[in-house]
């Protein structure tokens, strides 16, 4: 294999992971508050066309990401609400979410589709990438550099600071948090804020990132690939790091497996598509079978918080 | 004025089976607000919606056509969400059983005989089953997460028809088109009202609805799915298995949204389509919601849930409402739904402010 072609999956790889690892990382934030929040994909759709409607009338992309993410708070806080305030099932009020978020983004992208916006360029000037080598470490936008960052800064959050052992706390034990003082619903509602965030930004990459255009359901489950990808990292940021790129990886095969030739290259390209959701079923299970895995689940995961009882 | 909420010493019935009419009365409320905020006729939008539906003779067909497939498959997941199995891959499931009703028209076709249609609907049942067994075979071995696998093998299904009709079953003389031929007719489900698209899976779905309403509620089965569900300590006790109902509940959602996926093949599309998805098995998931996983109060969520789908293609024609709108209407049902649950089992109480003695 060539390095231009192993530079070009390289790049190809990343991009296709940003999403789903910046969506997962906001996602493990939530579960480990104890909140199972399945309204990314929904969040994420959200964000997808906010980020497209910004970029199209502005221009400007960064704008565009911030507006995704205060559109994707927006729509965690339905969940928010109903979960943490008024106490609803959190499985099927997640359910609800996507399907709004769906309908949403699908009434908001009316009229859009089909037209193109400009990608955001690479954060670094073009003369640090012009060697191959150097493209794949300065060649990419801002939100690839901003995923592997977030990556970090959640992992020192949670182990490190204060803050994130109270979230911990909140998620292992309400009850005993609760009885300590903490606020266990306001820690909450701070989570699912931060996950809205962080699933809004991961449906800007979409435009942004991937294909500078609106499509109703653009992300195609890559929302509830996130949701599956925190319980394969057993709720560790670096864990979903490596996650995530695997995953990048089964998505792009298609591509070099076409270009690379070979008996590869006669799998339809339907078994292709389907390879990402099978993958997951497969990372799965796998994971499963491994007995400690789910034993790292925050204990009050979707149980919701009644101190009153 | 301060409000309190305090635990009721019971669940209110009243509560519980009148939220559902209240939660389609808010949705049509905030509806028309929010869509005239947004630049359309709101009002307008609320009226095609949901009560052209009801009003225009002409549309009742429609919504006991698309009625009956919400409500085949909205049974089937109220059976497994009460018992906390949660089967959200129903939509893959209906696309399996299509596409084993499908094979079996395939196969026999040329032959005749009245066996054809009974043999897909069979078809559709294992089908729809089979895809079902992988989430429950990987529940109860490893315990892993039934919804994440339910909904990633629907992701997959879509793309096997997309496959199947494209090479395999392409029709030859469909003039490149990717879809199978049309069905024989004895493959072909039959009209049971002349002149209309009614066909024999309406009558069936009510069917269907009855009878688990009588396993639901006076059988060991029915007792069984409810204990397991909300008491899983009391079931242990009790000497029901987990894993059996874990089973049962996701053959028979799964069987049931297969059934469902074989009438509309053999029923509305008459041929595989690449567009034979057509969401029936993610809205069935807010028709079991409705209807409060109550197997006759599915039968009138479906049919509300049908009143949207044949109003929002109304509102499309007449006010220019996009399609997805409805999935909008859907969403906030549900929302209000399950926002007005909290009613259920707290009461809302007035709280004298402070300083101000009240008797």
């Amino acid at each position: 294999m060539s390095t231009e072609l192993l530079i070009a999956i390289i790049i190809t790889v990343v991009g296709a992971s940003t999403p789903i690892l910046i969506a997962a990382l906001g996602e493990l934030v939530v579960e480990k508050s104890g909140v199972l929040n399945l309204g990314v994909e929904g969040m994420m759709l959200v964000g997808a066309i906010t980020a497209f409607v910004v970029t199209f009338t502005t221009g400007n992309h960064y704008l565009a990401i911030v507006c995704a993410a205060g559109a994707g708070v927006a729509a965690s806080m339905i969940f928010g609400f109903l979960t943490l305030s008024l106490s609803a099932n959190q499985t099927a009020t997640g359910l609800a979410l996507t399907i709004f978020g769906t309908g949403f983004s699908a009434l908001a992208g009316q009229g859009y589709s089909a037209r193109p916006v400009t990608l955001l360029g690479p954060l670094f000037p073009a003369e640090l990438a012009t060697h191959p080598v150097w493209r794949v470490l300065f060649g990419y936008s801002a939100l690839v550099y901003f995923s592997l960052i977030m990556v970090v800064v959640v992992w020192f959050f949670l182990k490190r600071t204060r803050a994130g052992l109270i979230l911990r706390a909140v998620g292992e034990n309400d009850l005993s948090a609760h009885s300590i003082g903490y606020s266990v619903i306001g820690v909450r509602y701070a989570a699912v804020a931060f996950g809205g965030a962080m699933a809004g930004i991961a449906g800007a990459c979409f435009p942004l990132l991937l294909t500078p255009q609106w499509a109703e359901r653009m992300t195609a489950g890559r929302g509830w690939i996130a949701v599956a990808l925190v319980v394969f990292a057993s709720w560790k940021p670096f864990r979903l790091l490596a996650g995530a790129y695997l995953f990048g990886l089964v998505m792009t095969m298609e591509l070099y497996a076409k270009a690379g030739g070979g008996p590869l290259s006669s799998i339809p390209s339907e078994l292709w598509a389907a390879m990402p959701y099978l993958a997951t079923i497969v990372v799965l299970v796998l994971i499963s079978i491994r007995r400690d895995a789910s034993s790292n689940a925050p204990a009050c995961l979707g149980r919701p918080f009644l101190p009153s009882n | 004025m301060q409000f309190r909420l305090e635990k009721r010493r019971e669940p209110s019935r009243v509560v519980l089976y009148s939220a559902p009419l209240i939660a389609v009365l808010l949705t049509m409320f905030f509806g028309a607000i929010i869509f005239s905020a947004i630049g359309y006729d709101g009002v307008g939008a609320v009226r095609e919606i949901f009560l052209t539906p009801i009003t225009n003779s002409l549309k009742w067909q429609d919504l006991a056509v698309k009625a009956s497939p919400l409500i085949i498959i909205g049974v089937g997941l109220s059976i497994a969400y009460r018992a906390n199995v949660w089967n959200i891959g129903a939509e893959g499931q209906y696309i399996m059983g299509g596409l084993a009703a499908t094979w079996v028209a395939l196969l026999t076709h040329g032959m005749g005989g009245f066996w054809i249609l009974p043999a897909m609907m069979v078809a559709g049942f294992l089908g729809g089953a089979a895809y079902a067994a992988i989430p429950a075979f990987f529940k109860t071995r490893l315990n892993v997460n039934e919804i994440l696998t339910s909904l990633m093998l629907t992701y997959a299904s879509v793309q096997l028809i997309y496959y199947l009709v494209r090479a395999p079953w392409k029709d030859p003389m469909g003039m490149g088109f990717p879809q199978t031929r049309r069905f024989a007719s004895e493959a072909l489900l039959p009209n049971i009202v002349p002149g209309t698209i009614v066909h024999a899976g309406v009558p069936i779905a009510i069917i269907v609805a009855l009878v688990a309403w009588f396993v639901m509620s006076r059988s060991v089965f029915g007792y069984q799915v409810k204990v397991v569900g909300s008491a899983p300590h009391a079931a242990r006790y009790g000497g029901f298995s987990e894993n059996k109902t874990i089973w049962l509940a996701l053959l028979l959602s799964g069987a049931l949204a297969g059934f469902a996926g074989a009438l509309e093949v053999s029923g509305p599309f008459q041929r595989m389509v690449p567009g034979f998805p057509t969401n029936y098995g993610f809205t069935a998931i807010i028709v079991a919601f409705l209807g409060r996983l109550n197997p006759l109060g599915v039968i009138f969520a479906g049919i509300i849930m049908a009143i949207t789908f044949v109003g929002g293609e109304v509102a499309q024609t007449t006010i220019g409402l996009p399609s997805s709108a409805s999935g909008i209407f859907q969403s906030m049902m549900l929302f209000f739904l399950l926002a007005g649950d909290i009613l259920v089992r707290y009461r809302l109480k007035r709280v004298a402010p402070q300083g101000e003695a009240r008797a």
